[in-house]
């Protein structure tokens, strides 16, 4: 059998998708807008300010153009994700397939493999393009964008593999609803872990380290967005503070090697869960 | 025997409460058409299930060309049209067989060469740039078929392969089975269309709550059991005394007897002998039961 059939197909379908495409127009426009918002608020800032608080400016929205497309990364990869077994069976698409000399775990390794890929392209893509922007108006340059955007297809891979073992267990609706609540979740124990940190308060800090553990996306999240302060950005921030410089929506520490470790082995936990349960599910 | 395309033995399967298969035996020969007959729930789409690799069995053997069904090689060379074939209906015809065939391992080139020989063969010629989402129901069905026999397949399995086509095309599947079995080519074919199954099938199999009540040659078991209804000018003590020495008097009325004949067809000689005894003949009538008798026969005298 030729390597990667499904692979190739699986891509193929996500491109082809009318939702995708009008996903791709919507990024585009959020890139625009944000390029002339960004541009509008930067010049005047310019005009009106000092240089410091200028270069304020830049940082902020630079972090929250990119706070957004991580929200659009984490919705693809689930979108992708929450019906990508599913869907396939109660369609009846999957029968005919399998039917061919093929293994189920190489069927969900080259379809996962194929959403991770464009999940991949996707962050990257836009993450390059808003610092771009970014770069252009405001001569904004992150500490580590590579590493940045490297964190958040992690966080792309994280979701996506979290839905795709949903997706072995439950309808997609089910899982849809899932992995959507556990991504907020995820979200909300961020918040909680910063105001823990502020207040120094023990129990909020633990609920979201082990929040983390569940679900590390939100984790992955603020360790990008240490990397994509700029160092003026990053020096400023640390003569307001010690934690919290970013805000309950950025980083104040770069990602620990043990968050890391922990987002890959879970990868490769869950799909290894998700391989297992649908090699022994009836079809 | 290990190269039979299809065997199982005392395959069973239980899903929860419910017992699907109650120790299935099925053998399909190289070359044969055989069809696998029952009522819905009997048990036939799962045993198809099972072959695949769809269904994991609960217990017993099930193999493919001498392969466990388990291993996913031994579907190899099995072409497979599900019984309600579905498919990314964003592909046209042509790239839906293009896939198919990579995954079945067919060659670029080769594939490329038999796209448009296939698509002939079903009766789609000129249709294989057309997106699959524009497709008639036959038309799906069509595309189905031609995704099974793709691939030079040595098995193929059909599930209820003509539902959704009109009379002609119920034809031109079935001169598509008869010359896959002229190419050595193993059907399994799914159906409750009696009819069909007759014109077609060398064997069949009656399933019944998940076992196989009835397996043999389809002309031995249509043939066995011959009746031959006898018209006379009158029946009484010698004509019956005479009939019986032919076979089991059945029915008897005033001017007709029904007799199960045994051996070779005797209505020749039963003519000859009532002619002789001085008997007005009107009537010799062979009557052939049908698959749907014995089917139905079987399947209602197992669940009384």
């Amino acid at each position: 059998m030729s390597a990667l059939t499904i692979t190739r197909l699986s891509v193929k379908e996500a491109v082809s998708r009318r939702l995708l495409l009008a996903g791709a127009l919507l990024s585009l426009a959020f890139l625009v807008l944000f390029a002339l918002g960004f541009n509008a608020l930067y010049s005047r800032a310019a005009s009106e300010a000092g240089q410091t608080e200028t270069a304020q400016v830049g940082g902020i929205m630079t972090m929250l153009g990119v706070y957004i497309v991580q929200f659009l990364v984490a919705f693809l990869a689930l979108f992708l994700a929450t019906g990508a077994v599913s869907s396939e069976i109660d369609s009846g698409t999957l029968h005919a397939i399998l039917a061919r000399p093929l293994s189920r775990r190489s069927w969900l390794g080259q379809r996962w493999l194929a959403f991770a890929g464009t999940i991949a392209v996707y962050a990257m893509l836009m993450a390059g393009l808003l610092l771009g922007i970014a770069q252009v108006i405001a001569g904004y340059g992150a500490v580590a964008p590579w590493r940045a955007m490297g964190l958040l297809v992690l966080e792309g891979m994280v979701l996506l593999s979290l839905g795709f073992l949903g997706s072995t267990l439950w309808s997609t609706l089910a899982n849809g609803a899932v992995v959507f609540s556990l991504f907020g979740m995820a979200w909300l124990a961020g918040i909680i872990e910063f105001a823990g940190e502020m207040v120094g308060n023990d129990l909020m800090r633990n609920i979201g380290i082990a929040v983390s553990l569940l679900v590390p996306s939100d984790a992955l999240w603020r360790g990008a967005a240490y990397y994509l302060q700029s160092p003026a950005f990053l020096a400023a921030s640390s003569a307001v503070g010690d934690a919290g410089g970013a805000g309950p929506f950025g980083g104040s520490a770069p990602p620990s090697a043990a968050l890391i470790g922990w987002s890959i082995a879970y990868v490769v936990l869950l799909l290894a869960m998700a391989a297992r349960r649908f090699g022994r599910r009836d079809l | 025997m290990a190269e039979l395309p299809v065997h199982t033995a005392g395959l069973r399967k239980v899903y929860g409460s419910h017992t699907a298969l109650e120790g299935l035996d099925l053998e399909v020969r190289p070359g044969e058409v055989v069809g696998l007959l029952g009522a819905n729930g009997a048990g036939k789409t799962t045993t198809v299930k099972i072959l695949l690799g769809l269904v994991a069995a609960t217990a017993g053997e099930a193999s493919l060309f001498g392969r466990r069904v388990t291993d996913p090689q031994a579907r190899r060379q099995v072409g497979y049209l599900p019984e309600h074939f579905r498919f990314p209906d964003w592909l046209t015809g042509a790239e839906l067989l293009d896939y198919h065939g990579r995954l079945a391992g067919v060659p670029t080139a080769e594939r490329r060469r038999r796209i448009p020989e296939v698509l002939e063969r079903v009766g789609l010629a000129g249709r294989g740039n057309q997106r699959l989402r524009g497709y008639s129901k036959g038309m799906t069905q069509r595309v189905g078929l031609a995704q099974a026999v793709f691939a030079h397949p040595r098995l193929v399995l059909l599930d209820e392969p003509t539902s959704a086509l009109d009379p002609i095309g119920r034809r031109e599947v079935r001169d598509l089975i008869r010359d896959l079995r002229e190419e050595g080519v193993a059907v399994l074919l799914n159906s409750h269309l009696l009819g069909e199954v007759e014109l077609v099938c060398d064997r069949v199999a009656i399933v019944d709550h998940g076992r196989v009540v009835r397996a043999g040659r389809l002309d031995a078991m249509v043939g066995a059991g011959t009746q031959i209804r006898v018209g006379l000018d009158r029946v009484d003590e010698r004509a019956l005394a005479l009939l019986g020495g032919f076979g089991e008097v059945v029915a008897v009325d005033a001017t007709t007897v029904v007799l199960a004949a045994e051996g070779p067809d005797p209505a020749a000689a039963i003519a000859a002998d009532l002619v002789r005894a001085g008997y007005g003949l009107q009537a010799l009538i062979p009557v052939h039961r049908s698959l749907e008798d014995i089917f139905v026969g079987l399947v209602s005298e197992s669940s009384g």
